[in-house]
């Protein structure tokens, strides 16, 4: 067998045992940094793997409209998740990195939010619908700020190949980087939106919609998708840091990778902080704040173009 | 103007309608007017002399007078006033002219006066259910004296439905509630949405009604009804126990002792700061903010502690009896509440801090539930929702009882009428109550607590009185009866007024600001009284109705082999 794809299987399973260990463990500094921060003492950190399996082990439900959208939904979110996990470089090279291109990455990420529209979609109550239709607004007004920070890189790194793009590319032009400066900060401040915590968690708003789209989930589909959420954490964490931070990431195994998720770690921490200090946005408000980043994100594409 | 004043205008105005008048003292006003003017006098006082509706009594009085009696409360809150305008009904045909048309407040308590009195309100427009369940039977109205206070109808009719009106064009239909994580007790409102607007809305609620004022009228005896009046909220209990015994006093015309109303005060405002602290709470979480709904209930806690050390209990304080007061404050306790208003002072402060400069709660909040003037006055909104509006009213200074009179306070107001107004209402409220209970642990002189009632009380005395709830104007009324219990206790909670402006509140604004609109509503615990299953196979639908439930549960399994 070629060594090389043995080494591609075991990367890509190392990096989604990384995912899959750590986002619970994420979850659970978050929520006991949260309990500081409201003055409680909190669950214990390895709370959420109870959680998780608790929720797995209850029998499974089938509530809501049409069950079998609702099983793909979460299974689809899932593997999306898993799928991103090889994507993505974690502290070492992206184990499918050659496999797909910037694009396919954008696809994918996409593919997280259209899963919680078909979740919305298939339960069919009322409130799950108009926690679909925000997130809709969310996704789209959300989605072209990513976009254009990879074609930033893109466009610095003359190439759509990942390994190329998701190296810092952003800052890969002589004298100051302008354009990566500025998207950095974009993304910085859009960022508890793409990992849906307050004050973006909008489609899910507990005290407005009961969850929103997630209102009949139960047992081990609800832990499914609550696990790709916390995924979800990890996986935005690393390509932010893979696109924004990669500084100290040359240093090879292990400094550069235990680097690699301090920095992760860095930036849970401030979407923790940021949860715990706001309130939520009301949809309208969202969007226009997005807008208002989005122009931003626009003048720095337009910077990358002039080499800036 | 006075009330003998105000007697002599309506009986230079309505001439030979007004039948008699009572001048208990100085606050109060009864005047009797015919049947057939009482919509024109009630329209007189509510539009042309600007009083403010507080609630409408209807009685059964025909054991006594062989009549029904329908009373119409009024304040003058600049005079100090409290008016009743009544009238009695042939029993024969217990019909009233409404006056929902002219005084819009009245909406709700004419169609509990029908739902439980039976006494038609002739001319209202929407005389559907209020109080009784949809299955109740028709003809069967629970607080007349021939209705037995146990008294379950046989012929109740699990099938029938409440009958909504149907939807705007063009809106679909977004239950909110009974169940609901931000709505604490069963209230159902059934919203018209368009997109995320919501653009109307009907409300049904009344899911579990307890008949606290049957059972008060017929079972219970004066001194154990305020620990009934005090199980009537969960959060301001205090306030109906104390407006109870002020009603029974005012009846009797007994004064509890100075040092009773000095405690009662301190009592009220203690229950003030912890329902403020727990609503702003409440507030930050309804819109996401789960860090001040935490620090807020960390700082109300040392309140709720000092309570039970003086009561006994974190929130029913069982404090009232019928001329004075159960608990002392002695020295070592005073020195204990100064600590913690000290300690909650500083912190609060910091709190209002935060908030006052957080852009983004003042965003979900600025404009959001608006209620004008206008809708102050219509609907006679009361308590911080009135005063957000810029309606200085306060029955602490309009109608002083216990100490109020005797202590120093300021009246907060706001102008926005919108939530964020409420909010900063409430938050300053805080700090006048912390003062209110220095200056009464400081004036407090030594006495007894209670009053000796050595008579009988006296029947069929009127009692009013109007107590300012964290909420609102808790507003009692009773009539002093035979058997050491009054014949007729009316509640109006500060929520049954500010409820009915809540369609007016959420309509044409967004969805999302529904709930942060609804936010003041008291928590509550309901039980379910039916639930249904559904026959997968053949996707036949079986409701279970309660009895069937009740068979169920009771039956007894099959006897397992051994």
């Amino acid at each position: 067998m070629n060594p090389g794809l043995i080494w591609m299987i075991a990367g890509a399973l190392l990096n989604i045992a990384c995912v899959l260990v750590l986002a619970p463990l994420f979850q659970g500094v978050q929520r006991k940094i949260t309990a500081q921060i409201q003055s409680r003492q909190g669950p214990p950190i390895r709370q959420p793997y109870f959680d998780l399996l608790k929720l797995l082990g209850k029998e499974d439900i089938e509530s809501g409209e049409s069950p079998a959208m609702q099983r793909f939904a979460v299974h689809l979110a899932f593997a999306s998740a898993l799928v991103l996990a090889c994507l993505v470089p974690m502290g070492l090279a992206a184990p499918l990195g050659a496999a797909g291109d910037a694009i396919l990455l954008i696809y994918i990420l996409t593919l997280g939010g259209v899963c919680t529209l078909l979740a919305g979609l298939a339960a069919g109550s009322t409130y799950s619908l108009v926690g679909t239709s925000r997130e809709m607004m969310i996704m789209i007004a959300l989605e072209p700020l990513f976009v254009i920070a990879i074609l930033v890189g893109a466009i610095h790194a003359h190439s759509l190949r990942l390994d190329a793009v998701l190296c810092g590319s952003v800052y890969g032009v002589p004298g100051v980087p302008w354009s990566g400066l500025v998207m950095l900060a974009v993304m910085l401040l859009s960022f508890p939106a793409f990992v849906q915590r307050v004050p973006f968690d909008i489609a899910e708003a507990e005290t407005e919609l009961m969850e929103g789209p997630l209102v009949e989930y139960s047992g081990p589909k609800l832990a499914l998708f609550k696990y790709a959420q916390m995924a979800r954490l990890v996986i935005h964490s690393a390509l932010f840091v893979a696109l924004f931070l990669p500084w100290g990431s040359g240093l090879g195994f292990p400094l550069g990778w235990l680097c690699f998720w301090a920095k992760s770690a860095v930036l849970v921490l401030f979407v923790t902080w940021v949860a715990a200090t706001h309130a939520r946005y009301r949809i309208d408000q969202a969007i226009r704040y997005f807008a208002c980043l989005l122009a931003a994100a626009i003048v720095a594409l337009v910077l990358a173009g002039y080499g800036h | 103007m006075p009330a003998r004043e105000r007697l002599i205008a309506l009986k230079e105005r309505f001439g030979p309608a007004i039948q008699r008048a009572d001048l208990p003292d100085d606050g109060r006003l009864h005047v009797f007017v015919e049947p057939a003017s009482l919509k024109a006098v009630c329209r007189h006082v509510f539009q042309d002399l600007g009083a403010r509706y507080v609630t409408t009594i209807a009685a059964d009085d025909r054991p006594y007078s062989g009549r029904f009696l329908v009373v119409h409360d009024f304040a003058f809150d600049a005079d100090r006033l409290l008016t009743s305008i009544a009238t009695l009904l042939p029993a024969d045909c217990p019909r009233v002219d409404s006056i929902y048309e002219d005084v819009p407040a009245a909406g709700w308590a004419e169609r509990e006066m029908r739902d439980l009195v039976g006494i038609e309100p002739v001319g209202h427009r929407y005389l559907k259910r209020l109080v009784l369940p949809d299955g109740w039977p028709d003809d069967v109205h629970p607080l007349r004296k021939d209705v037995p206070w146990n008294f379950a109808p046989a012929d109740f009719d699990e099938t029938r439905e409440f009958t909504f009106g149907d939807p705007p064009e063009g809106c679909t239909v977004v239950p909110f509630g009974p169940f609901h994580p931000t709505l604490d007790e069963p209230a159902h409102f059934r919203l018209y949405v368009e997109g995320e607007w919501v653009r109307g809305c009907e409300y049904r609620g009344f899911m579990v009604h307890r008949g606290i004022e049957k059972l008060a009228e017929s079972v219970m005896t004066y001194n154990e009804i305020p620990l009934l009046a005090e199980r009537i909220c969960g959060i301001c209990g205090c306030v109906h126990s104390v407006a109870y015994v002020q009603a029974v006093e005012s009846a009797a015309a007994l004064r509890p002792p100075a040092r009773a109303e000095y405690i009662r005060t301190i009592m009220l405002e203690v229950e003030r700061l912890q329902s403020h602290l727990l609503w702003v709470g409440l507030a930050c979480h309804i819109v996401g903010f789960d860090t001040l709904f935490m620090q807020s209930f960390r700082i109300r806690e040392p309140v709720m502690r000092v309570a039970e050390e003086i009561t006994g209990n974190r929130k029913t304080y069982a404090l009232c009896v019928v001329g004075g007061v159960r608990w002392e404050i002695g020295p070592e306790m005073k020195a204990k509440l100064l600590g913690v208003l000290a300690a909650l002072e500083a912190e609060w402060r910091a709190v209002a801090d935060a908030v006052g400069g957080d852009r983004n709660i003042r965003k979900r909040m600025l404009g959001i539930g608006v209620a004008d003037r206008a809708l102050v006055k219509s609907a006679a909104l009361v308590g911080p929702v009135a005063r957000a509006a810029g309606v200085d009213i306060d029955c602490r200074r309009d109608h002083p009882y216990a100490a109020y009179g005797r202590v120093d306070f300021k009246v907060v107001t706001a102008d926005g009428g919108d939530t964020w107004s409420r909010l900063s209402v409430r938050m300053r409220e805080v700090i006048e109550s912390i003062r209110i209970i220095r200056q009464c642990l400081a004036d407090m002189k030594e006495g007894p607590l209670l009053l000796a009632v050595p008579d009988e009380l006296p029947a069929g005395r009127w009692g009013l009185s109007s107590v300012e709830a964290p909420r609102g104007e808790s507003h009692h009324f009773v009539i002093t009866g035979e058997s050491n219990r009054p014949r007729r206790w009316r509640v109006r909670a500060p929520t049954y007024q500010n409820l009915q402006a809540v369609p007016a509140m959420i309509k044409d604004q967004q969805l999302a600001d529904m709930t942060i609109s609804l936010g003041s509503i008291d928590p509550c615990f309901s039980c379910t009284d039916r639930l249904e299953t559904i026959e997968l196979k053949s996707g036949e639908i079986r409701v279970w109705s309660q009895d069937e439930l009740l068979r169920l549960a009771r039956k007894r399994p099959p006897e397992t082999p051994r």
